[in-house]
């Protein structure tokens, strides 16, 4: 029944420079949760994403989406999807 | 993970079941897979030589000696499983997160319906064996029942041992970074 949750939170914790452990420590979760949600195979509560977003000042469609994120390059330089 | 409302306890049994010393045990499937086979060969084996020790007419003592020198091994097992698990059964609830609870949850539903397919296996076996004559059904049904009331025991911890997953890949890179603030 579960729907796959496409998540950018991977390359935003790179970009951001926060490691799991700070992460899972910051927002209540085990740092396996962020490993786990990173790769797709659990997504998390609605609760856990809106702290996970509330982390990184972000909204939650920014890092949570149900429709697969466009490549970032794509969306900096405008590249239409073909 | 609701850190607010952890005991010391608490806090001192989430360290012990998140120590890394003890990862080369279980960082791979195989090894998970080993550690649970090992555990129930060595469950099956004290289990017997306990069954022996009290059905025996002379107590044999070596039975006792051989019990508690498995015992060690043993213990390792249980250790290294609930490692590999990060403490999923032997943590409390409130030091476990929404993903933990809802694998434990999984566990035990598993756990329940293996455990009711061999406590009918045995019922079926005790039965059968009783209507094939003799005292079999009043010989056999306390032994019987031992041997499905440990596996009841530590089904959930064999279940949680094979449903462990491998560690994410680690970012060890990032650790000493800083944080942002929560707004």
């Amino acid at each position: 029944m579960s729907e796959q949750v496409h998540n950018r939170l991977a390359m935003v914790r790179a970009e951001r420079k926060v490691s799991r452990q700070s992460l899972a420590e910051a927002v209540g979760a085990h740092y396996q949760t962020i490993g786990y949600i990173e790769r797709g195979q659990y997504n998390p509560s609605l609760d856990l994403a809106l702290k996970i977003a509330k982390y990184f000042g972000l909204p939650v469609e920014a890092l949570f989406s149900l429709e697969p994120f466009r490549p970032l390059t794509d969306e900096v330089y405008g590249r239409k999807q073909p | 993970m609701t850190t607010t409302r952890m005991t010391g306890y608490d806090r001192s049994m989430l360290r012990l079941m998140n120590d890394p010393r003890g990862r080369p045990l279980y960082a791979t499937a195989a090894r998970r897979r080993l550690a649970v086979a090992a555990h129930v060969a060595l469950t099956v084996a004290i289990g017997s030589l306990m069954t022996y020790f009290y059905l025996a007419k002379a107590e044999p003592m070596w039975a006792v000696v051989a019990v508690a020198v498995l015992f060690l091994p043993w213990a390792v097992a249980t250790g290294a499983i609930n490692a590999a698990t990060r403490g999923l059964l032997e943590l409390r609830e409130r030091a476990l997160d929404e993903r933990q609870s809802a694998e434990r949850s999984r566990v035990l539903a598993v756990s329940h319906r293996v455990m009711t397919l061999l406590l009918a296996a045995a019922v079926a076996g005790l039965l059968i064996a009783g209507a094939s004559g003799g005292d079999a059904l009043t010989a056999y049904a306390a032994p019987l029942l031992v041997a499905v009331l440990v596996p009841h025991w530590l089904m959930p911890l064999w279940v949680a041992g094979l449903m462990a997953q491998d560690e994410p890949v680690e970012d060890e890179g990032l650790a000493g970074w800083p944080r942002p603030s929560v707004s």
